[in-house]
């Protein structure tokens, strides 16, 4: 269970915070405690209410009930003391579409109070470590989507944040924007800040020191990437075949199966502890159903296939135990 | 102070970036002046008449004459019969028909009262309703020097003879100009559409583009951002005011007769008040198209319509002056045409200028309360 010491080892402490738009709890309840320079990822399906504890974390949005500390400070009763610590970069693009990129820079230097002697200096290195330096002059409208987003993180760092709030900040970028991004990231990590991150990206997840996973405005799981997938009963087995959709319910007749989902043009198959027995018996089954087995091996189990297999119980306890919700059974 | 002038400077940019913008501003207002000052103008000179003279004496020709020598009409067509009258009016070639009845000469002659109709287009009221009093007019002084000239004939003296005259003296616009009327106004329509409309877009714009998130997680007081937000355009304008009545002065002969430092002390304090109007629209709309349409509402229709500006006030039904006295455009307008066409003394202005003091203070705490911190 979440830590409840107002420490300032604690960068985020939540407290059965509740977000209610009109009949709809888009945030239900939350406790969390997130320690100080962690990269904590948070997790889950469109409308599970993510954003919605983003943006009252950032005091954008106003709690209906409940609070949070951020750095000890209450985002309810004392904002002004979070601002000037926090940094915040929403999901839409959040500049000034006219402005240049240094123009942008240099408004959110000001408005956040960056002493003038290091305006010059972080702004420079902010565009070096960005790649954006060569288009210091170009109006923020006619950067392309990787760098817009990498403009928008600048600008939240301008003021060297100790928090940095993210939420879904490489949703529509191209993958090797997406890498840079995640390198910038893990710079921050090493200097200390702390990261709140929201992502539909597993691989992303995975970066991640801890992570949650909320849905329909509650966080039912948390635990490391390792430990998460360290949680999952069985093995997982790839297996690759002619025509993977046709083997599907030839592989879930099967009594060691447990679960599978597609990952390209294969197959990923969940089956009990006993991986080595049940290896042979996937083979058999297929070739016996006429299929082309091109291999079947033992693979990693990966975040997506561990959410598959724990979001259903962890959802099913949360529904019937407001107490602890984060436990989740062997 | 710095945060207010980083604001400031960002929508300075964003004012200098849009084109169109730039357009709005300081094109638009020029164009509407020329617009309104010689659509909305009420001068009435060369009118189009025809005269339709039955009597065809001396006396009926001196009066016709006399017609034509007024600037007011423009004696383009000789009617022969009656039933020429329609055709000019249905043609629209003629505005006025005046006829001089039979007789005309020999009644005058006879110290009867001369017969002259005088035939107006309703359809264009206006024109209608001053032609047909300049005509009457006319027709008066026509006919007091046919008297005079008559009773002199006979041999007596008319200046010992008692007798009332009225003199009837338009002050401060001595010729009836309209745009000398018009203008002043025109000030106050333009910097209120301008200040109102572009102050209720900018927070909205800052909200549906997402860039007010950022402004909220950013250490700035909502005082800071409106007054960082209102500097911009209260210059603006200003120079709007500036452009509009220098403009007016020159090319429309507006006379100025007031105390600048006046002027400019209370269209300060109007601009105050418009731009807070905007900012309230823009604390409450949901987008940018409602946020155009309330500030039209809340900021033009009132200040085209309850000003004054075209309506007097004087003469609404006592609701809607009771409904004026609740917008600022009000007092201003009586402020803009005193100082252009009285002069006006800070004493005189005293009503105005504290009223106008009062909606800037209560307007600008309303909109910093309506503002919202959080989302």
């Amino acid at each position: 269970m979440a830590d409840r010491t107002d420490s300032v080892e604690t960068a985020i402490d939540v407290r059965a915070i509740t977000r209610v738009f009109r009949n709809v709890k888009a945030v239900d309840d939350v406790t969390l405690a997130i320690p100080r320079g962690e990269v904590f990822g948070l997790v889950g399906p469109d409308g599970a209410g993510k954003s919605t504890l983003i943006r009252m974390l950032a005091t954008v949005l106003a709690p209906t009930s409940g609070d949070a500390l951020v750095f000890g400070h209450s985002v309810l009763t004392d904002p002004h003391h979070v601002k000037p610590r926090i940094g915040y970069m929403s999901q839409a693009f959040s500049l000034y579409g006219d402005l240049t990129v240094q123009e942008n820079l240099d408004f959110f230097a000001e408005l956040r109070g960056v002493p003038h002697r290091d305006m010059a200096s972080r702004s420079k290195r902010l565009l070096e470590f960005s790649g954006l330096t060569e288009f210091r002059t170009r109006q923020a409208q006619f950067l392309s989507g990787g760098m817009k987003q990498k403009l928008a993180l600048a600008a939240t760092l301008i003021s060297e944040p100790d928090l940095l709030f993210l939420d879904e900040p490489t949703t529509g970028v191209d993958p090797v924007s997406r890498r840079e991004f995640w390198r910038i990231i893990s710079g921050l990590h090493r200097d200390g800040i702390t990261v709140f991150v929201a992502t539909p990206y597993m691989d992303e997840a995975d970066r991640c020191d801890e992570i949650a996973f909320m849905t329909q405005g509650r966080i039912i799981l948390r635990d490391t990437p390792s430990g998460m997938k360290g949680r999952v009963p069985g093995r997982v087995i790839e297996v690759a075949v002619n025509d993977y959709r046709a083997a599907m319910p030839v592989l879930r007749a099967l009594p060691c199966v447990h679960s599978l989902e597609v990952s390209g043009d294969m197959l990923r198959v969940l089956v009990s502890k006993d991986a080595d027995a049940c290896e042979s018996t996937l083979r058999d089954a297929l070739t016996g159903a006429g299929f082309t087995v091109r291999h079947v091996t033992p693979s990693q189990t990966d975040l997506e296939m561990a959410f598959a297999t724990l979001i259903p119980t962890a959802a099913k306890n949360s529904d019937t135990s407001d107490a602890d919700i984060l436990a989740v059974p062997e | 102070m710095r945060r207010i002038l980083a604001i400031a400077r960002k929508e300075f940019l964003h004012i200098i970036r849009d084109k169109r913008l730039l357009g709005v501003i300081l094109v638009m207002p020029l164009i509407q002046l020329f617009l309104y000052a010689y659509a909305l103008s009420f001068d009435v000179k060369q009118l189009p008449t025809a005269t339709l003279d039955l009597d065809r004496t001396t006396a009926s020709r001196q009066y016709v004459d006399a017609l034509q020598q007024s600037n007011y009409f423009l004696v383009d067509g000789v009617l022969t019969s009656y039933a020429q009258v329609d055709n000019r009016f249905e043609s629209g070639a003629d505005k006025v028909v005046v006829v001089v009845g039979a007789g005309f000469g020999d009644d005058i002659a006879a110290g009867r009262a001369g017969n002259v109709q005088i035939l107006v287009d309703g359809s264009d009221a206006n024109a209608a309703q001053l032609g047909s009093s300049y005509a009457g007019a006319l027709s008066r002084v026509f006919g007091a020097k046919v008297v005079i000239s008559q009773i002199e004939q006979k041999g007596l003296n008319v200046s010992g003879a008692g007798g009332l005259t009225s003199s009837i003296r338009t002050w401060y616009n001595p010729e009836g100009i309209s745009a000398a009327y018009f203008v002043p106004g025109l000030i106050v329509v333009l910097v209120t559409m301008i200040t109102v409309l572009q102050t209720a877009n900018t927070l909205v714009k800052e909200k549906e583009q997402g860039t007010y998130e950022q402004l909220i997680v950013s250490p700035i007081s909502r005082i800071e951002l409106m007054v960082g937000k209102i500097a911009p355009w209260a210059l603006i304008g200003a120079l709007d005011i500036i452009i509009i009545a220098v403009v007016g002065i020159l090319a429309f002969g507006i006379p100025f007769r007031g105390s600048v430092g006046l002027f400019a002390l209370s269209s300060l304090l109007y601009v105050i008040c418009t731009l807070g109007l905007g900012l309230i629209v823009s604390a409450r709309a949901t987008s940018v198209d409602s946020a155009n349409q309330l500030g039209s509402l809340i900021a033009f229709l009132p200040t085209f319509m309850l000003s004054g500006f075209v309506f007097p006030i004087s003469s609404m039904p006592p609701v809607l002056q009771w409904l004026s006295y609740l917008f600022p455009a009000r007092y201003f307008m009586v402020i803009c045409r005193t100082v252009f066409l009285k002069g006006g003394s800070p004493a005189v202005l005293f009503p105005q200028i504290a009223a106008l003091v009062v909606f800037a203070v209560v307007i600008v705490v309303l909109a910093a309360s309506l503002y919202r911190e959080r989302a």
